[in-house]
């Protein structure tokens, strides 16, 4: 009896095994199925998603994220539209779609989530979860990324910049060790030195002065902080900009200009560095690695004596202008549930990883887990990126990336209190313009 | 083909008989035809697309600038009413004295030298030559090709690193460093006047050359026979024929010069330290840049009362001829 109760139970548990067999088969078969259409509701099929986003210096990162959007798509029966524009374009488009809608995902730039904040999708969910997959935002994205603790948009990072320089010419004006720029490690005075021999010698140092968004920012804010001077004070209550380290750093500035710069950089945009470095006019100046992946394709014995070193640092220290982009849902979207769907497929290890290291290190790790990456140790000249986001403070400092610090990012106070400065040899006088300015914007 | 045409045009007849009839028109067709027959409500009628267009496309957002200037409004999100706050508080803004100054400048440096240049290039057209029609085509180009792609011509001839003005002066010999035309204060305003100079002449040319074309032969020849030379020829028979379009070219040569943002825009940005912002391109940077569109707005209404005098002149002038 016993033994049929076994018996029965033994069948019974083979029928259940058999039943959760072929459940399980269904499951796996819909598991695949699933993998395919990469987990996205039915609900979202039959509708269009299209995102805006600046172009890509590296071109074959664009080419993936285009060709990853179309996957999606044709997986989900979404039809996928990508567009890619100027830096200089897009936020006037993104303005533009959000008051006359026919957008849903945007490339949010610095700043860009606090002006908008009003008209973004909360997507602090997602980004939380992005984060602790990476073992944790980078201390940058954590100044920058979120609106009053609220994430508005999934950081992606940020693309890298920093001094990029030519071996030979640097090592003849005796930068130490200039052949592994990974071991270059100068002040401002010393950078500021070498640049003079080195104009001296019929190989200035560049650096573009004009109202443009990448390089300009990117060596005068830093060259400000590392200088003591900020744009607000932490409590918010007074600006910090006319300082006399500041005024003293700016003096030094004005000297190493007439005698170590390309003084046309006054009217340089983000793109003249690069053509002037690659035509070899210029030997050192503050750029993306773009410089180095054009050389290594159509000049490849250029870029054997191209490396990148850390930003220089100053009294108060070494800093970077670096604060996180993040990809966000305007709330006018047509499609918030594909946008959301589209954004947390692509966020996903597999996704997200492929694009970000097919970039090579041209964008920075937003969360921790990419700071070993390989990517980072393939190749030597770009291991001095790996430790931007390690000194990276956001516009606006000592307050937040808010409205004001956009108001007078988008003014180039600080740009301009360089350029005026070069211009007019008064670095008092510039200063206390900019401060001025700066007062009128913050309201202390 | 013959057949159809004579039946089309049978057909028409008897449209118009069947309309012209007074049995079979309702009243309310006779009062159409009423309207339609008076020059006044005719033009009325003809003009309402046109009004309907202008109505959507540009008293709209002209309306709705205004009221933007008056909020505090941003990017996506409507303002409260605040008044007059934008227009006091760029009263106190060095940016917008600055830019208020180059769009003088702009304005009143570039118009005269447009006008000038453009009536010798007129003379120099009106006289007989061969190819007279390709050359006076040819002659439009600056004017025709759209603002954008000439300006990124000029773009890289004034480039800081690569001018081939620059490197022909250096192999010359004349000068030791590239100039530095958009990245000097001076040297970017002119620059930039310049450019804009260059775009604006073919319009006056061309218009004060139609204006030539009015001046009557004889008038010429009897101030010839008596023993005007060329100089009082064109002094006190050209200058008065041609007043008029040269005014009228003038006056909307400036309204245009003022409004100006693309010229700016792709040579400078405003830069270097504002010295070329115009307030097109101050506007730009504060309303859509800086997402602050109320103050932007007021920006650009700045530039109302002045194109305001400039196009009552122009209506005036035109009225009284």
């Amino acid at each position: 009896m016993k033994d049929k109760k076994r018996e029965r139970k033994r069948k019974v548990s083979r029928r259940e095994f058999l039943k959760a067999g072929v459940a399980g088969l269904g499951m796996a078969a819909m598991g695949g199925l699933t993998e395919k259409a990469f987990g996205a509701p039915a609900k979202i099929k039959g509708t269009k998603l299209t995102i805006l986003q600046g172009t890509y210096f590296i071109a074959p990162g664009q080419d993936l994220y285009k060709k990853q959007a179309q996957e999606w798509g044709e997986a989900n029966g979404v039809q996928m539209s990508a567009d890619f524009l100027n830096w200089p374009d897009l936020q006037p488009k993104i303005a533009a779609a959000i008051q006359g809608g026919g957008v849903d995902i945007v490339e949010l730039w610095p700043g860009w989530n606090y002006l908008y904040q009003k008209n973004l999708v909360d997507l602090t969910d997602m980004a939380l979860e992005f984060g602790k997959r990476g073992g944790g935002f980078e201390k940058y994205v954590l100044n920058s990324a979120s609106v009053k603790g609220r994430y508005l948009g999934i950081p992606h990072g940020y693309s890298n910049g920093s001094m990029n320089y030519r071996i030979s010419w640097l090592k003849e004006a005796g930068c130490p060790n200039a052949e592994d720029g990974n071991k270059v490690d100068l002040t401002w005075d010393e950078y500021h030195a070498i640049a003079k021999k080195c104009k001296a010698a019929g190989h200035p140092f560049g650096q573009a002065l004009g109202h443009s968004t990448g390089d300009p920012p990117g060596f005068c804010y830093p060259y400000m902080w590392a200088h003591g001077a900020m744009e607000l004070s932490k409590d918010g209550k007074s600006i910090q900009f006319n300082k006399p380290e500041f005024v003293d750093g700016m003096r030094k500035f004005i000297e190493a200009w007439k005698d170590g710069y390309d003084t046309t950089g006054t009217s340089w945009d983000d793109s003249n560095n690069n053509r002037a470095f690659l035509s070899e006019q210029i030997s050192c100046t503050f750029n993306g690695s773009s410089i180095y992946f054009a050389a290594k394709k159509d000049k490849p014995e250029l870029a054997k004596d191209i490396h990148h070193m850390l930003i220089p640092k100053g009294p108060a220290g070494r800093f970077y202008w670096l604060e996180s982009r993040t990809f966000a849902i305007l709330k006018n979207s047509k499609n918030i549930a594909g946008a959301k769907e589209f954004l947390k497929w692509w966020f996903q290890d597999k996704q997200f990883g492929d694009w970000w290291r097919l970039q090579e290190g041209y964008m920075l790790q937003p969360v921790v887990k990419y700071y070993t990456d390989p990517t980072w140790f393939k190749d030597p000249k770009m291991s001095p990126f790996r430790e931007q986001p390690k000194y990276g403070l956001n516009q606006g400092y000592a307050g937040p990336p808010n409205e004001k610090a956009a108001l007078a990012w988008s003014k180039y106070i600080v740009i301009d209190t360089f350029a005026k400065a070069v211009q007019s040899g008064d670095a008092k006088a510039s200063i206390e313009w900019g401060a001025d300015q700066l007062k009128r914007i913050y309201g202390v | 083909m013959r057949r159809a045409v004579a039946n089309g045009a049978t057909a028409l007849f008897l449209v118009s008989k069947v309309i012209g009839s007074e049995t079979v028109k309702p009243r309310g067709g006779r009062s159409l035809r009423r309207l339609l027959d008076r020059e006044s409500s005719l033009g009325i009628i003809l003009m309402l697309p046109g009004a309907l267009l202008l109505m959507v496309f540009m008293a709209y957002p002209f309306f709705l600038g205004i009221w933007l200037s008056l909020t505090d409004s941003v990017i996506g999100t409507m303002g409260d009413f605040i008044g007059f706050r934008n227009f006091v508080d760029l009263l106190g803004d060095s940016i917008f004295h600055q830019t208020a100054r180059n769009t003088l400048i702009y304005a009143m440096v570039t118009v005269p030298f447009k006008a000038m240049l453009g009536l010798g290039l007129a003379m120099i057209l009106s006289n007989r030559m061969p190819f007279s029609n390709p050359i006076r085509a040819a002659v439009m180009m600056p004017w025709i090709v759209p603002t954008a792609l000439s300006t990124l011509g000029w773009f890289m001839i004034l480039d800081p690193v690569f001018s081939p003005i620059s490197w022909l002066l250096k192999s010359l010999g004349v000068i030791k460093q590239n100039i530095n035309f958009l990245g000097n204060p001076n040297l970017a305003i002119s620059s930039v006047c310049l450019v804009n100079i260059w775009r604006g002449v073919p319009f006056f040319g061309i218009t004060i050359l139609a204006g030539l074309q009015a001046v009557p032969h004889e008038l010429h020849e009897a101030a010839a026979i008596d023993g005007a030379n060329a100089w009082h020829r064109f002094l006190h028979i050209t200058i008065p024929t041609i007043r008029g379009v040269v005014l009228i070219a003038g006056l909307l040569s400036i309204i245009w010069t003022f409004a100006d943002f693309q010229l700016i825009y792709i040579l400078t940005k405003g830069g270097p330290a504002n010295t070329t912002h115009i307030f097109g391109t101050y506007a730009y940077q504060i309303g859509l840049s800086a997402t602050d569109i109320g103050q932007g707005a007021a920006i650009a209404l700045y530039m109302f009362p002045i194109l305001s005098v400039f196009a009552v002149l122009l209506l005036i002038y035109l009225r009284r001829d």
